[in-house]
């Protein structure tokens, strides 16, 4: 099953190209779309609510075309912007049953929905308050909660840990991935952070001046390799120096040793170059490659 | 597991809150119309501060009760001296302060805050298209104009059919009021969204819109008055159409109705209906031109 596909889509502004010939096919789950800012990731999801025309080329969502089904897309479709978007003098329930209704819902219907989605993204006492005094994380959620409160198909979230905290930051992409998994919501998600989108994501779409970089499943960037990262108190150089005569590959990376796993016997002979250098080990760790890792690679893929 | 075999329920625990999981929605998804018709009411409570801050329902409310002083006394009058008071067709031209600063304070209400807030992307991501959502803020502040406008007469007249005053009922001239409150309601709703919908600024919108008021009324009442010196009337019963409350009231109470005119001079006869009754709806469809214009360019943002 196809959520959307493009085809040769490109979108020109007068002064610059959005979107360039970018043909790309996203199936159902949490899919990342990463690019720096103007990489023509908001475009994208313009062109895909139908709010934009694309300039030539075609895009399908839900197997629906933007061009001509619009309206029908919107209908099944939630949309989370990036920016500001909430009346300060409403609370969020107010708020959300009334964009509910915006989507169709009858009235009873659009306040049980709202008070059910509200829940889920975990606001509860505060959603009567006007949402003026809310912080960013609070904004957040009721952003959320309205791109969801109508039960689509697929939410378009843009940017949505932009100003979180940390912490909010990690309750948000937990939340992300509990629309993928336990709502069953396709969720197309975009970032400037791939570090972040990891975490969630079942399949990561990159772009970059308006050109698809690279689309594939998250296990794809991250399986390649397997190192071990070592951390011990001090003798990092002299671990270095004894693993690169076993024959192990060994590279510096601050604080840390990044220790290529040839074989299981790496794992010992790590172990033994410890103990019998007799060095403090702080950490040991399996080392996941990072999707960052692989914009530091040359473009062979 | 068997069928055979029904294992025995446990002893359901009294008390205890279950977390039900997310529930998707399969309830009817109404059309464009009633998610418009929504938002109009939802629109119209906001211009009379309902749903809104305690503060916000002071000016419309208290311009509502200004506006029906003169029904009040004029029942008073027919009750006690039997003399009729206020004449319908001329209620809102002479209360015209009340309408104009009613609209005002009102119209920037129900588009401002969209822009400012940012909150329109929300609406259009949904099926609501931009004709329903202007229609839908026209619609909201033309009833809200016409209760301010039509209450009052309704009142008098229902007043003046319980006093049971000497002489015939002017049923034709209250259905005249009315017919004029309406069309003046569609015309300073037009105008009045139309100019407010081109600041973000709610502050800035009023000025404009008073502002409108002013120029338009003082301009009238300038130029008819210095041509009437003059000696020439003929053009005089042009110029006090300038005045939207005088335009209406040549357009739909004299032009149409037959009344008698309730401005400071004549208004131009034959033509001079056909052209105060092209002027009026040509204003009302330049507005919402305007208005679209404004929110296509909006909406591409």
């Amino acid at each position: 099953m196809t959520i959307l596909a493009t085809e040769e889509l490109t979108r020109s502004f007068p002064r610059v190209t959005a979107l360039d010939r970018l043909t790309v096919t996203v199936g159902p789950g949490v899919t990342g779309l990463v690019g720096a800012n103007g990489a023509g990731k908001s475009t994208l999801i313009k062109i895909l609510l139908g709010l934009l025309e694309p300039s030539s080329g075609d895009a399908q969502v839900l197997g629906m075309d933007v061009r001509t089904r619009g309206a029908e897309i919107r209908r099944v479709v939630g949309y989370m912007p990036e920016h500001d978007c909430l009346p300060p003098d409403l609370s969020a329930t107010e708020f959300t049953v009334h964009m509910a209704r915006m989507s169709g819902l009858p009235r009873t219907a659009a306040r049980e929905r709202a008070a059910d989605v509200l829940r889920h993204v975990g606001l509860y006492e505060e959603r009567y308050r006007v949402m003026g005094g809310y912080s960013t994380g609070m904004k957040q959620r009721v952003k959320l909660a309205q791109a969801l409160v109508h039960d689509p198909q697929v939410v378009f979230l843009d940017e949505p840990t932009n100003g979180l905290d940390p912490q909010g930051r990690d309750e948000m992409l937990a939340l992300i991935r509990r629309i993928g998994a336990e709502f069953g919501i396709s969720v197309l998600v975009t970032s400037h952070l791939l570090g972040e989108l990891e975490r969630i994501c079942d399949h990561v779409v990159v772009i970059d001046g308006g050109r698809l970089l690279r689309s594939s499943a998250i296990a794809e960037f991250t399986q390649a390799t397997e190192t071990v990262t070592v951390e011990v108190e001090e003798g990092q150089d002299v671990l270095a120096a004894r693993l690169a005569e076993l024959g192990e590959s060994v590279t510096a990376d601050g604080r840390t040793l990044l220790v290529r796993v040839r074989a299981p016997e790496t794992y010992d002979a790590l172990r033994d170059a410890v103990a019998d250098l007799d060095l403090c080990l702080i950490r040991l760790e399996q080392g996941r490659r990072r999707i960052e890792d692989v914009f530091k690679e040359p473009a062979d893929v | 597991m068997s069928e055979s075999l029904p294992a025995p329920p446990p002893p359901a625990p009294a008390g205890v809150i279950h977390d039900i999981g997310y529930r998707h929605y399969d309830g009817p998804r109404l059309g464009r119309g009633h998610a418009a018709a929504a938002l109009a009411v939802h629109s119209l409570r906001g211009v009379f501060g309902l749903g809104r801050t305690a503060r916000a329902k002071i000016i419309p409310f208290v311009l509502f009760g200004i506006m029906m002083l003169p029904a009040v006394v004029s029942i008073a009058m027919m009750a006690i001296l039997q003399e009729r008071g206020v004449r319908y067709t001329e209620y809102a031209i002479v209360m015209q302060a009340i309408p104009a600063i009613f609209l005002a304070s009102q119209s920037p209400y129900t588009v401002a805050p969209d822009l400012r807030f940012r909150v329109l992307p929300l609406y259009l991501s949904r099926p609501v298209t931009l004709w329903d959502y202007v229609g839908a803020k026209l619609a909201a502040m033309t009833a809200a104009l016409f209760l301010l406008t039509a209450v009052p007469l309704t009142v008098l007249f229902v007043g003046e059919l319980v006093v049971d005053m000497p002489g015939a009922v002017r049923t034709s001239e209250y259905l005249a009021g009315m017919a004029g409150a309406l069309a003046l309601s569609v015309l300073l709703a037009a105008l009045g969204v139309a100019i407010a919908s081109f600041t973000p600024r709610r502050g800035l919108g009023v000025a404009a819109v008073i502002a409108f008021y002013l120029l338009s009324t003082g301009v009238s009442t300038a130029v008819g008055r210095v041509l009437e010196q003059a000696g020439d009337f003929a053009a005089a019963s042009w110029a006090w159409l300038i005045s939207p409350f005088f335009l209406v009231d040549a357009a739909v109470q004299v032009g149409v109705f037959g009344m008698d005119g309730s401005g400071p001079g004549g208004y131009p006869e034959g033509v001079g209906v056909a052209a105060a009754i092209m002027i009026m709806v040509g204003l009302i469809a330049l507005s919402v031109v305007a208005l679209i214009a404004r929110y296509r360019k909006a909406a591409s943002r």
